[in-house]
């Protein structure tokens, strides 16, 4: 269901981006990176927030015209960045129910978010990657790609 | 309204909009310098006791459309015109003026006054002076500008003034006037204007108009009121688009009450230029502004109040930072219910937008901003949408979303250039994009990128270079086009599929063909500047060296008293820290020399990352400190290579220390100069070097021809040439070396010294000799002369074939070792030529024989000349001597035969000829013998005995420190050489033409030297006063009693004796039989013993006796020692007498 899934670094830089329809990479690029906007400003917004109470999740960054961007970041401040098509409702749907409701934990987005950081700490926990390196790991691809196909 | 002036704020809502024109033809320049002096009175002070501040909009241009909507927001109405004409002449001023009419009527109805400014007449029209024009002679002398405008503003207000307490003063019975917008219109044809719901709109439209003028009369709490008053009434008739209006107004107002500095942020010091108020507080909150809600009782349903004195009092109807925005909201919410107030909406927006960034609330800015983006104006020009984007771009800024900002910023740069425009804007397009790199973190200075791997939007940022690169070129630019290409290629090479890099390349090629890419700072218009891009990636350099010269011509220092290299800063000779010290040096400074006008060499590993064949050109090092001719190289280096060697070549003019900082190259038209310093990874030994002054080179060519084979390289010099000779053992040849003098200064000084490489073979005599002083004498040797230099190589190595072959030979029972010093064989022995044919085991043993044997040695030539000889350097050059040796002659065996002197013996020498030639071999050259080839034969020289003790002795000193054996060693080869000499073996190879002495020195044994040494205790026998020693026989005659005396000469260094003698006499019957029973034919008179006392050194002692022989014939008498008398400890030769003959004759009558 997601579109575009990418991991940014502390310094606002790539480790890892892939989108499926793979003919316009770049427009995912552009909205990544401005999203990236909104992540930083959400950041300082709760910079104030203890860090283990911290949620991690930032919800919707913001709407365009076909695709919703979701954010989420690690208490080491790495970003990861998902792309869903606007006409995929059941994320939002359920995602506005449960923010209203104060629990994370029970949106569709809590929860991909959740197995891509899991994914994400098992390459880190990987002694021949080097943090700030390209993510190449192929166990981190393949989850990644489920997560895009992934129908709902 | 369409045309949506996104520059708006909200504190735009308190000023009056002045429109300036200019009429007929002005010039830009004139027209913006008076327009500009107009502007400056925005805030005039109104000549008022109420202080009430105005503010002005000047405009030079406003679409009428947009006028009118002047009802809805007044500060849409242009209220005033100042018209700007210029006239040469009085026939002029007529077409000037119907202009002006024209203007006027344009705007006229909302136009509250309006004035014309005419420049160029002095007034000398005729037509009786009017209030609302003024005459300028010129433009420059129009001191009055600013105080006309300021009455003219005065005038506005007094208008305004009146406007505002007109409509104030409405009765609430008098029908009050529905103000609608243009599109309005004609929904409200046929509608009850009796209703009480109408009659609502009406009031609540007129208050909020009532608002707004007040805001602009500057009085802001009345105005509040008003809003609020009229937000009630709207509200309750559903008039949304007016409702929206009444909102907004409030909010404006309520944010110039908060933030006086004003919203649009770059202005906030022109609005308020007179008042104190510092430019930080601008911003900040104004305390004290209480959010109390008007109290509803004040505001009458039926009709507005006249008098809001009392409402002023009451409260201070402001609006919270948070209502603000809430009521921004919800006034956007309401524009957008309408399609043809999208401009209004979106004005709105932008006015929020600005808001929110001052109170720094970017999440919530950028929610509208958002909202803004989906706003649908009508078809936007394409000029329009740049404004649009360029806008957003600059709002998003505004509020630190600098990436978005980027984004849209570069949506209006390609907006400039979109294909539906006749003429694209390139300039303009380059200009956006250039701004948009900090968005994209991307800064044009390669040098951000040294640091490691780039990390960054890569995808994001290799689009917004190659946009750079088509927009410079499409500008025309081509310099600049070159530039983006190249740090595009630099920077993002780890980025670039195979293909983009072929594309890239070959654009960048197309386009330096036209304009080659250099290391100059280009300079944009606007300031910016564009560091070059050398290209260090192309190819890249892992690894810089500089090289010494080779050591042919490597300067070396001589040596001074002190030593070189001892530190005469410290007294210690090691110390760590100095060694630390030097180790810090050494990173900078090399520890060798280059030399001024020789070729010097740095060597570069290099490879290319391309796909394809890289072609470098003008590949050169870039240095300092020393002049250098740089001798620039191309090279051409395959796809992806590996490290590939480069090695760069220049020469230095001038002398001192020389410093490599880089190299520059031009790849693809491009001209880079890499600094060292500036290349990540990479390895360098120091790139220091001294350069000393000039030195000659020299040449050398021999007689011999050049060889192959090179010396071991453990000899440690290299050698520049190698020559090599085949000799015979025992040859003697000469070398002859031709020093040529190829470099440009004088070669001044020659100095030549030798080193024959350790070999196992043992080596006699000078393997080397030369004589320098006639090379010398052709010195100082000018650049292109040449010298000759003759050297003798004399090959002696031992002739012996082999130790263990010589031991077999002495045990051998054919080798006479002379022994028996009394030895049987006292007859005449001559010396005799035995021929021998070779036995079939020593001809298998002749292949060992023939095995070659090798000499190298080093000739070393140490030269210096010109300035660097001033300065104390000298070159070395190195010519290898390789020398084959091949066997000539062998001595398969020595011994000795006594002679029948004693002070000879005869030397026997078994000769065997290893050479493949016929060879004829002589000693002392009196005689010459034939030897085929592997022919073995005997020869035997007759040689004087030798009295070894006179030798010279080594000096004292030396003895001291050299061993015993070594002292015996040396002894054993100075008697050699003696032997030798006295010898003179020559051998010669009549085919060949070549001769050579052979050396017995080799192989002379202790047993053989023993046997040639002269005895230190000489014997004398005389037999009747004649000293007999020789073959010949004393005679005698029989009867007469022969004296008979026995002399003993002491030479050796101590005291011998005493020793006891018996003289036995016998006869030799010639056929071995020796008849020693001779008592009756001999007698002694006296004793047949002697006894000699001890002798002492350099002593002699003698005794005497006589024979009295009884008959003729011949007789031998044998001296014998006494057994015991003999003293045991010296060597038997010692002892060794001459045997007497002596002939007995009959006594003649």
């Amino acid at each position: 269901m997601a579109v575009c899934i990418a991991v940014i670094a502390k310094e606002n830089y790539p480790l890892y981006i892939r989108s499926t329809p793979t003919e316009n990479e770049l427009k995912f690029h552009y909205m990544v990176h401005t999203s990236l906007d909104v992540v930083d400003e959400k950041i300082s917004a709760m910079g104030k927030a203890l860090v283990d109470q911290r949620e991690l999740y930032l919800g919707l960054l913001y709407p365009t015209e076909d695709y919703k961007v979701y954010g989420y970041v690690t208490n080491s401040k790495v970003k990861f960045v998902m792309v869903v098509d606007s006409s995929n409702t059941a994320l939002r749907d359920n995602e506005i129910r449960s923010v209203s409701a104060g629990d994370w934990r029970t949106t569709p987005g809590w929860w991909m978010f959740r197995k891509l950081h899991n994914s994400y700490t098992d390459v880190m926990c990987n002694p021949f990657y080097n943090p700030g390196d390209r993510i190449q790991s192929r166990a981190f691809d393949n989850m990644v790609m489920s997560m895009m196909i992934q129908v709902c | 309204m369409s045309v949506p002036d996104y520059m708006q704020c909200a504190e735009d809502h308190q000023t009056l909009l002045v429109l300036v024109r200019p009429v007929g033809a002005v010039s830009e320049e004139n027209f913006f310098r008076i327009y500009r002096r107009i502007c400056t009175v925005s805030h005039p002070g109104v000549r008022d006791s109420q202080r009430r501040a105005l503010c002005i909009r000047y405009r030079h241009h406003y679409p009428p459309e947009n006028n009118e909507w002047g009802d809805f927001q007044t500060h849409r109405k242009v209220v005033g015109l100042i018209a700007v004409a210029d006239c040469c002449s009085a026939k002029d001023w007529p077409q000037a003026l119907e202009k002006f009419h024209v203007q006027k009527e344009a705007y006229g109805a909302t136009l509250y006054d309006s004035r014309l400014l005419v420049f160029g007449l002095r007034g000398e029209l005729a037509e009786p002076p009017r209030p609302d024009v003024a005459f300028y002679p010129s433009y420059d002398d129009c001191a009055t500008v600013e105080k006309r405008v300021e009455d003219f503003i005065e005038s506005l207000f007094i208008v305004l003034e009146s406007k505002r307490l007109d409509r104030a003063t409405d009765k609430s019975g008098d029908k009050i006037p529905l103000l609608c917008v243009p599109f309005e219109k004609k929904d409200f044809v046929g509608l009850d204007t009796d209703s009480r719901h109408y009659k609502k709109r009406c009031q609540g439209r007129m208050r909020k108009h009532v608002g707004d003028l007040c805001l602009q009369a500057g009085m802001l709490q009345d105005s509040l009121v008003h809003y609020h008053m009229s937000v009630e009434l709207l509200r309750s008739v559903n008039d949304f688009l007016w409702l929206g209006a009444a909102l907004e107004g409030l909010c404006s107002a309520s944010v110039i009450y908060h933030y006086p500095g004003g919203t649009s942020g770059k202005t906030g010091a022109r609005r308020f230029q007179g008042s104190s108020l510092p430019a930080e507080a601008a911003n900040r909150h104004r305390p004290g502004a209480q959010e109390v809600l008007i109290d509803p009782g004040a505001l009458t349903t039926n009709g507005i109040n006249p008098d809001t004195s009392a409402e002023i009092g009451r409260a201070k109807n402001c609006l919270s930072p948070e209502d603000i925005i809430d009521k921004y909201k919800e006034a956007i919410s309401y524009y957008s219910k309408y399609k043809n107030a999208g401009v209004i909406e979106l004005e709105a927006c932008v006015k929020a937008v600005r808001v929110l960034a001052i109170q720094k609330r970017s999440m919530e800015a950028s929610e509208f901003l958002q909202n803004a983006v989906y706003i649908n104006l009508r078809q936007l020009s394409e000029e329009e949408k740049i404004q649009r984007y360029s806008i957003l771009s600059e709002l998003y800024e505004l509020i630190g979303f600098h990436r978005k900002s980027a984004f849209f910023k570069r949506v209006a740069a390609m907006q400039c250039v979109a294909p539906s425009i006749a003429e694209p804007g390139w300039r303009a397009c380059y200009k956006l994009l250039l701004e948009t790199l900090p968005g994209y973190s991307l800064s044009l200075d390669p040098k951000d990128f040294n640091k490691g791997t780039h990390r960054g939007w890569a995808a994001v940022q290799m689009r917004l270079l190659h946009e750079l690169v088509y927009a410079s070129r499409r500008m025309g630019n081509p310099a600049l086009s070159v530039r983006h290409l190249s740090f595009l290629l630099q920077t993002m090479l780890d980025f670039l599929s195979d293909q983009e890099k072929k594309d890239i390349t070959q654009s960048l090629e197309t386009y330096t063909s036209k304009c080659p890419g250099t290391m100059e700072l280009i300079t944009l218009p606007d300031g910016l500047t564009l560091p070059p891009v050398p290209f260090t990636k192309l190819p890249i350099v892992r690894h810089v060296e500089l090289l010494g010269l080779p050591a042919s011509l490597r300067p070396q220092k001589m040596k001074s008293l002190l030593g070189q290299s001892m530190s005469t800063k410290s007294p210690f000779i090691y110390s760590p820290i100095i060694a630390h010290n030097r180790g810090e040096e050494r990173n900078k400074k090399i520890d060798f020399q280059w030399v001024q006008g020789d070729v010097c060499e740095v060597q570069l590993m290099v490879y290319n990352p391309m796909p394809f064949e890289l072609r470098v050109e003008n590949m050169g090092l870039l240095t300092s400190g020393v002049e250098f001719e740089s001798l620039p190289a191309a090279l051409s280096l395959p796809a992806e290579s590996g490290l590939y060697p480069v090695t760069l070549v220049g020469v230095p003019q001038t002398t001192g220390m020389i410093t490599v900082h880089g190299y520059h190259t031009t790849v693809f038209g491009v001209f880079s100069d890499c600094l060292l310093d500036h290349l990540p990874g990479i390895k360098t030994s120091g790139s220091t070097v001294e350069v000393i002054p000039a030195l000659p080179r020299l040449q050398i060519s021999t007689s011999l021809p050049r060889s192959a084979h090179s010396l071991q390289p453990s000899s440690g010099d290299e050698i520049s040439t190698n020559v090599s000779v085949q000799l015979y053992n025992g040859e003697t040849q000469q070398l002859i070396v031709k020093l040529e003098n190829i470099g440009m200064e004088p070669l001044e000084k020659l100095e030549i010294t030798s080193k024959i490489l350790t070999t196992k073979e043992k080596l006699y005599g000078d393997f080397l000799s030369w004589n320098l002083e006639e090379t010398l004498a052709q010195f100082p040797l000018q650049p292109g002369k040449v010298a000759t230099f003759t050297i003798n190589i004399k090959v002696k190595l031992d002739f012996s074939c082999q130790e263990n072959l010589l031991q077999d030979l002495s045990d051998d029972g054919i080798s006479v070792s002379g022994f028996p010093l009394s030895s049987p064989f006292r007859q005449v022995i001559r010396p005799r030529v035995e021929s021998k044919p070779v036995n079939p085991p020593e001809s298998s043993r002749a292949g060992d024989f023939s095995h070659v044997k090798t000499l190298e040695a080093i000739l070393n030539f140490k030269y210096s000349g010109g300035p660097g000889h001033v300065e104390g350097y000298y070159r070395s050059l190195s010519l290898g001597l390789h020398v084959e040796v091949e066997p000539s002659v062998f001595f398969t065996r020595v011994s000795t035969l006594p002679a029948t002197s004693t002070r000879q013996c005869h030397l026997l020498l078994d000769v065997f000829n290893s050479t493949e030639h016929e060879l004829t071999i002589s000693a002392r050259s009196n005689e010459e013998l034939i030897l085929h080839a592997g022919e073995c034969q005997r020869m035997a020289i007759q040689v004087d005995k030798f009295n070894f003790e006179s030798f010279p002795v080594p000096p004292g000193e030396k003895r001291q420190f050299a061993n015993a054996e070594q002292l015996e060693e040396e002894r054993r080869e100075a008697r050699g050489l003696e032997i030798n000499s006295k010898l003179g073996i020559r051998w010669r190879v009549p085919s060949l033409q070549r001769s050579g002495e052979a050396s017995v020195e080799g192989l002379l044994n202790q047993l053989v030297l023993e046997h040639l040494q002269l005895a230190p205790l000489q014997w004398d026998v005389l037999v009747d006063g004649q000293l007999c020693d020789c073959e010949a026989a004393a005679a005698c005659q029989v009867g007469d009693p022969v004296r008979l005396e026995v002399r003993l000469t002491n030479r050796s260094p101590r005291s011998v004796g005493p020793f006891a003698l018996t003289v036995v006499p016998f006869q030799d019957h010639q056929n071995g039989v020796h008849n020693y029973d001779l008592h009756d034919t001999i007698s002694f008179v006296g004793s047949s013993t002697f006894y000699l006392d001890a002798v002492k050194p350099l002593g002699q002692s003698a005794c005497l006796g006589a024979l009295l022989f009884l008959y003729a014939g011949d007789f031998f008498l044998h001296i014998r020692f006494h057994e015991d008398s003999r003293s045991k400890e010296l060597p038997p030769s010692w002892f060794c007498l001459p045997s007497v003959h002596v002939r007995a004759l009959e006594a003649q009558a």
